[in-house]
């Protein structure tokens, strides 16, 4: 029902992913990857946690913050009586996408560590956090929803 | 409501805020509204949002709604540009300008989290992300002298050119500190203050030492 919400769920972060992989044949210079990636991961962050989410499997979590300045996070689940066929499908790619690329930044964690490419290494824990970020606010909404129905 | 009795507002502070209603009591069906809303009104949201805030580093006033709706949109696009500008500076960077780039990039973002941290130890009433946010969006004035110091450079790198620089970055240096104590200090302790602003004076004037000894190659 939302195939450009799925597109633009994966594109994000698969980019992000292959440029971090090929960026030697993009570019030479460090800077222009560096940026691009960054770029692009800070965008899959905002349209996963604001769009997809919410259009994909109806989840939504977001920090708030009352009038005496203490912080809660929200999580939201939209009650889904019946589940079309078309639906599982986006929420099984959704799914998919958030487990697998914070797996992938992590592998590509211990690669730079290890073959001391540490320039690399803050682009690579930013992937990481952003990413690991929506995976644990998801799961959060989720478990939580399950709680609320039963 | 017990704890009114003793509220007073001073003239001098304008009075603003947001009447939001608390999350527990909106009803599901109103939910739908922002959880379906399309996807542009979302963006422009946000973006609106960012613009403001950035207003608001310019114009500093106490204003605590500001806090309030944090992002990190700002402080992003601030510490790239700034790091974009800042790369290739030292005298003995390499062809691409790689390390001093990410070493910006960590020097903030590592230096505004030291600054969250120490503010929560101290007892701070703040929170982690308003606090980086706050942060973040006061380079806004440090980043526009580095614009400005570049282009000075373009014109000459003698004695006078070094006088203008050293007069701009000093003055946006206190322009950043000032913005982002007026947001900051209000949330500690009042035998505190010096401690949280301490750090913060710090964090800025690294940066405008960077900036300040940026000579292009």
């Amino acid at each position: 029902r939302h195939p450009l919400a799925t597109f633009f769920h994966l594109f994000f972060r698969v980019s992000a992913i292959i440029t971090y992989l090929f960026c030697d044949w993009f570019s030479n210079s460090f800077v222009a990857c560096f940026v691009t990636i960054l770029l692009l991961l800070s965008f899959d962050f905002w349209s996963v946690k604001n769009v997809t989410g919410r259009l994909l499997v109806g989840l939504r979590w977001w920090n708030q913050i009352d009038e005496d300045g203490k912080s809660h996070w929200v999580f939201e689940a939209k009650p889904m009586p019946t589940r079309a066929a078309s639906t599982e499908a986006e929420a099984r790619i959704f799914w998919l996408g958030l487990i697998v690329c914070p797996v992938i930044w992590t592998v590509f964690f211990f690669s730079s560590l290890f073959s001391l490419k540490l320039k690399w290494l803050a682009l690579v824990i930013t992937g990481i956090s952003l990413q690991t970020a929506n995976l644990y606010g998801y799961i959060h909404c989720k478990l939580g929803g399950q709680k609320s129905l039963s | 409501f017990p704890g009114l009795a003793d509220v007073s507002i001073s003239e001098d502070i304008p009075v603003e805020g947001e009447i939001t209603v608390p999350v527990g009591s909106r009803s599901p069906d109103e939910d739908y509204s922002t959880l379906d809303e399309p996807v542009k009104d979302t963006i422009m949201r946000d973006l609106k949002a960012v613009g403001k805030k950035f207003i608001h580093v310019m114009y500093p006033k106490k204003s605590s709604t500001l806090l309030r709706d944090w992002d990190l949109w700002g402080p992003l696009v601030l510490c790239v540009s700034l790091a974009l500008m800042l790369q290739g500076g030292s005298a003995d960077s390499k062809d691409d300008g790689g390390p001093q780039f990410a070493e910006v990039f960590v020097i903030i973002w590592f230096g505004a989290v030291v600054i969250t941290l120490n503010s929560k130890l101290l007892g701070g009433t703040i929170s982690f992300f308003q606090s980086l946010c706050v942060l973040g969006y006061c380079i806004l004035p440090l980043t526009v002298a580095m614009l400005v110091c570049r282009l000075v450079l373009l014109a000459g790198s003698g004695t006078v050119s070094f006088i203008i620089r050293l007069i701009i970055v000093v003055a946006m240096f206190g322009w950043s500190t000032l913005a982002s104590t007026a947001f900051l200090a209000d949330s500690q302790p009042p035998n505190r203050k010096a401690l949280v602003v301490y750090p913060i004076f710090l964090f800025y004037f690294v940066i405008s030492w960077m900036i300040l000894t940026f000579t292009p190659q």
